[in-house]
């Protein structure tokens, strides 16, 4: 089971965006892409804060995931995102935004 | 004019340029003389417009340097150059607006408060266009203004935001973002974060004015008007007048700002609601332009802008604002002028009653005075 809520605050617009994206509903080509992602970030073990000096206008992300073991809360930004990371953010960023329609 | 071009290595650059800003027309004469050797022996052609370009800075007028990038929706900063100081407009319409709308905005800091550029001493204003695919933002990186496309990914019915450049005072807020970070640098969250937002929308309502020579009771004192598409219900992504009001629809949910301290929203989301609790400075600002009246850049824009540079710090909350810009406009325009009593009105609209007692003295003895019971 894995279950990641995703929520975007802070850019120019000052609006929140959030999506719960359920990966074993997802096809399964889709939900492997999302695993390795998360994989690839080593979220699990990354700390609760990746962030660096605040950025004007930039977004702010809140990524939760959970599986069956695990639950992990994530804050990061668009400067501080590290290249794993920036991965996964891009792919929950698209998933988000097209589920809002 | 930078340091570090070739063209000033025989004689120090600054020497050269104090020469020629403050030296006698024969002394300027000679710096130019010289620099015309200098590029004889590296056999320049553009000499010339290098000579031109020093003779303006030399009759005392100040230079804008803007550069356009194009980030072809990737990530890499700042792109290619897409147009750079001087060139004729190029076919891309979101090109243009970045190097008009900060065009206007060097004008506006230049003209009416004698700031040359963000960093008061000429520094290069840098854009990027087209960055990323879907990107629903722009943002200043510390450096430059960075602009996203909005929804031109999704099919016209579905797209919710339009580009970032499309809004004059957008690109104001952004610059002003740069101003603020050489300026009372304020800390990017909570009250100093929201001061800081603030200032960035005050100065880009201001820009747009400024552009539409519109006088304060004239203006939409709307931020983001056009940047949100008709598949929206709402006029712009923010309301200086009517903070709270400017959109409200289904998808982008309502306008959460705040128009007064009553309703002041606590929360870890956006550096501590930035965005949000701007509202109420925001008002401060509108209710003091229309109370003086006339164009809103000249007056209240004035003591904004003093208020930025001269007074508030990085910790500044909403009362020290109230308190500093009021001081600033006794120190402008006179204790218990019509100006000053406009500051304190626009205060107490959003709820906040202005300290007088700092009126005179709001420097940092005042301060250290204060803590030890010793000021009046």
């Amino acid at each position: 089971m894995m279950r990641i809520f995703f929520e975007r605050t802070g850019g120019f617009a000052g609006m929140r965006f959030a999506a719960t994206i359920e990966v074993d509903k997802l096809p399964e080509a889709d939900a492997h892409t999302l695993r390795n992602l998360v994989d690839e970030a080593d979220f699990f073990d990354l700390p609760e804060k990746v962030l660096k000096y605040a950025v004007p206008d930039e977004f702010l992300y809140t990524i939760t995931i959970e599986t069956d073991k695990k639950r992990h809360t994530l804050h990061t930004s668009d400067s501080a995102a590290t290249d794993d990371l920036r991965a996964l953010l891009d792919e929950l960023s698209r998933r988000a935004r097209a589920q809002r329609r | 004019m930078h340091n570090h071009h070739p063209i000033y290595c025989i004689l120090p650059p600054h020497v050269l340029k104090k020469i020629a800003e403050n030296g006698t027309a024969g002394q300027r004469d000679r710096a130019l003389h010289t620099m015309n050797i200098s590029e004889q022996l590296r056999g320049r052609r553009n000499a010339m417009s290098q000579m031109v370009a020093f003779a303006v800075l030399a009759a005392g007028e100040e230079q804008k340097t803007r550069t356009v990038y194009d980030a072809r929706f990737g990530s890499s900063l700042p792109g290619t150059v897409a147009r750079k100081e001087g060139d004729p407009p190029v076919d891309d319409v979101t090109v243009n607006e970045a190097y008009d709308g900060s065009g206007v905005t060097y004008d506006l800091y230049s003209d009416i408060y004698g700031r040359n550029s963000i960093d008061g001493n000429g520094m290069k204003l840098d854009s990027t266009v087209h960055y990323q695919k879907g990107f629903d933002n722009a943002f200043w990186n510390g450096s430059q203004m960075v602009y996203g496309d909005g929804d031109e990914d999704l099919p016209v019915a579905e797209r919710l935001f339009n580009r970032f450049t499309i809004a004059i005072d957008v690109i104001g807020h952004e610059l002003t973002h740069g101003v603020t970070q050489y300026e009372a640098n304020l800390a990017y969250f909570g009250q100093s974060g929201a001061l800081n937002e603030s200032w960035s929308d005050v100065f880009g309502s201001l820009v747009k004015q400024y552009n539409l020579k519109q006088a304060a009771r004239d203006a939409d004192w709307i931020i983001g008007q056009g940047l949100i598409t008709a598949n929206v219900n709402g006029i712009g992504l923010r309301s200086m007048k009517a903070p709270g009001t400017a959109y409200d629809d289904p998808l982008l949910g309502k306008d959460p700002q705040p128009a007064h301290m009553k309703d002041y929203v606590n929360t870890v989301n956006d550096n501590g609601g930035v965005h949000i609790n701007s509202g109420i400075p925001n008002r401060a600002f509108y209710v003091t332009a229309l109370e003086i009246g006339g164009f809103a850049w000249n007056k209240a824009g004035l003591i904004w802008y003093k208020a930025l540079t001269e007074k508030l710090i990085s910790g500044s909350n909403f009362q020290e604002a109230a308190d500093l810009t009021f001081a600033t406009a006794g120190e402008l325009y006179g204790v218990g002028s019509l100006e000053q009593n406009a500051v304190k009105t626009g205060w107490a609209e959003v709820g906040i009653t202005v300290d007088g007692g700092t009126s005179t003295n709001p420097g940092c003895l005042a301060r250290v005075m204060k803590m030890f019971g010793l000021a009046g």
